[in-house]
């Protein structure tokens, strides 16, 4: 019953915010995907937490968040509604950034 | 008048080291409370805690989470989900509360111990916001479930369970008494922060917060998440804490740690989040199996990040992988079969679409558990319900006090791991609860299963009544079957061959 695939998943790169039901969410995939030009962002809905990832690194800007949630934004607001994430974080004023060090 | 971005005074402001002259350091920092390991003072201060906040936005921030979390409970109060809900779901709430509610001020004893005993000013000072949360959730996690107290009295258990000798209760206090509650400081920023918070409660805060959406009670689905976001914040003590471990030679340690708090987190929630997720939450409304929640959480995301701090996979990893498979089966079938000596009413989870969903998600579950839930459905059907009650007791493992079980039927695998140490033979789940105990010996030693105690006469009469009155189960909040074997009439005229599709 047991594979291998099942232990081997820790064998990846993927990081990124994990967030809550909310109203941020379209928003903060756009910023994504604009702060993160190049990269596949794959975007995982489980209706109560969505998944947002990409290989190695993922930056969310403020200034990129105003713009596409179209109102002010403070980066400690992302708290409200960051309920996990894949990767380590960095957390500045004006953007943050979720990633891995080593690559496996 | 402008004010300074948080950047600009942050590391000054959390400079809070200084020389002591009225006591010495060890007297301000006893290492039985610290936990330093031998890493000196300034070798904590390059602790740098990864996901900062200041107190003006830690204030702000948790007003709108907890706006947030009371007005979709006041928005819902009248959608009648008390009413409504599968008798499973309500089960899920009952088990839920009472596991979670007081081993959240558990957790904010120990954010509170890292606040004051810390070696490093940043894990100080995150650990005192990670102690505000920790109050939160527990206040929030004893007042949703207050309104239904009225209605049944099961709701009462998020309050009472820990109060108790409910063999649940046990379980759970000493697993969080050994990971967070009697540990020092830093054994709690790896144990409680970094295993635990950043691993494990991601499977009941979210997982199940997902199941909770699927079954249309966002009320529970949006609060627990909202816990989740603090979670995720305060988890982040431990990571730094690990960084100054490992470079200051104290890999080992740190590893053993980690291993221990890994293979205690695992046991508690297959017992809590496994049963709730696989056979509680009805059929339609499941998002994905406990296993595949175990795969995106633990495996995909937590041990990764183990892995970028340096750290290795547990010993045991492929022993624990194999276990994601059948543990919490044999948890939920201990537990209907148990079920008077629990404060929720456990569901079954046992028709016949059920069981191919189990078979699906983890074949060969037919030719296994499904052997014993046969005997049961026999049993209900011949009108002979008191023959799927207990008379005996279990053999509960001195490590994780919960009972020693495994894969039944076909592929049986069930065995007591024992272990003889200073004239008392101890009996474990696995290799892993007993190299637990090897490590540290004295301070488990001495801990007596609710088998034990019942052994030494302590729980008098020595029958179930007895054990009831022992676990402070009064009548009202002794569990029985969530749908009273309605479940059961989808077996009266089925022969036994076509039960499994």
């Amino acid at each position: 019953m047991l594979t291998p695939k099942t232990a081997d998943g820790f064998r990846n790169n993927r990081v990124g915010p994990v967030l809550r039901a909310s109203g941020i969410t379209e928003g903060v995939i756009e910023a994504a995907e604009e702060d993160n030009p190049g990269k596949d962002i794959r975007v995982d809905d489980k209706v109560a937490y969505v998944r947002i990832d990409t290989e190695g690194e993922l930056v969310l800007r403020r200034a990129t968040l105003e713009r596409t949630l179209g109102r002010p934004f403070r980066m400690s607001e992302l708290e409200v509604n960051l309920a996990s994430f894949a990767g380590r974080i960095e957390t500045t004023d004006d953007y943050v950034r979720f990633y891995y060090e080593k690559t496996l | 008048m402008a004010l300074l971005e948080r950047a600009e005074w942050y590391d000054i402001a959390r400079a809070t080291n200084w020389t002591p002259t009225y006591v010495t350091d060890s007297e301000l920092f006893p290492d039985v409370m610290s936990g330093a390991q031998g890493v000196s003072a300034e070798k904590w201060e390059v602790y740098d805690e990864p996901y900062k906040t200041s107190y003006p936005e830690y204030v702000r921030v948790q007003r709108e989470k907890d706006a947030g979390a009371y007005s979709v409970k006041a928005a819902l109060e009248r959608s009648r989900m008390f009413e409504n809900a599968d008798p499973g779901w309500l089960s899920i709430l009952k088990s839920h509360y009472g596991a979670i509610a007081l081993g959240e001020y558990a957790a904010m004893s120990a954010e509170a111990r890292m606040a004051r005993f810390g070696r490093a000013p940043g894990m100080r000072n995150m650990a005192t916001f990670g102690m505000l949360d920790e109050n939160r959730h527990a206040q929030l996690q004893l007042y949703f479930p207050h309104e239904h107290c009225p209605k049944d009295r099961q709701f009462d258990w998020a309050h009472k369970a820990y109060h108790s000798n409910e063999w649940g209760a046990i379980a759970a206090r000493h697993a969080f008494d050994d990971l967070f509650l009697a540990r020092s400081a830093t054994d709690i920023a790896v144990m409680l922060t970094f295993a635990f918070e950043t691993g494990f409660t991601n499977m009941q805060f979210l997982g199940l917060a997902a199941d909770a959406a699927e079954t249309g009670d966002f009320t529970f689905s949006s609060l627990i998440s909202s816990i989740q976001t603090d979670e995720s914040r305060h988890a982040q003590i431990g990571g730094p804490a690990l960084q100054v471990l490992i470079t200051n030679g104290r890999k080992a340690e740190a590893q053993k740690l980690v291993d221990m708090a890994i293979a205690r987190a695992w046991r508690i929630f297959s017992l809590l989040t496994g049963p709730a997720m696989d056979y509680y939450t009805p059929l339609e409304h499941r998002k994905q199996s406990f296993k595949e929640f175990m795969q995106e959480w633990i495996v995909g995301q937590f041990e990764r990040s183990l892995i970028d701090l340096g750290l290795d996979l547990p010993w045991y990893w492929d022993k624990m992988i194999a276990e994601f498979e059948y543990q919490h089966h044999a948890y939920h079938l201990g537990v209907w079969f148990w079920r008077p000596t629990v404060w929720w009413n456990p569901a079954a989870g046992m028709t016949p679409d059920c069981r191919d969903w189990l078979e699906e998600k983890y074949p060969g579950w037919n030719d296994t558990f499904g052997k014993c839930w046969d005997v049961i459905i026999d049993n209900l059907l011949a009108g002979k319900p008191e023959l799927t009650l207990p008379e005996t007791l279990p053999i509960v493992c001195n490590m994780n006090q919960l009972p020693i079980c495994a894969i039944p039927g076909k592929g049986w695998n069930v065995q007591d791991y024992p272990l003889d140490y200073n004239g008392r033979s101890y009996h474990f789940n696995s290799e892993i609860d007993r190299w637990i105990f090897q490590q540290d010996p004295v301070r488990y030693r001495d801990h007596m299963t609710v088998v034990d105690r019942f052994l030494a006469g302590q729980i008098q009469p020595a029958n179930l009544a007895g054990a009831l009155l022992y676990m402070d189960l009064a009548p009202g909040e002794i569990g029985s079957d969530a749908h009273q074997y309605a479940w059961v009439e989808a077996y009266r005229n089925t022969p036994r061959n076509k039960r499994i599709a």
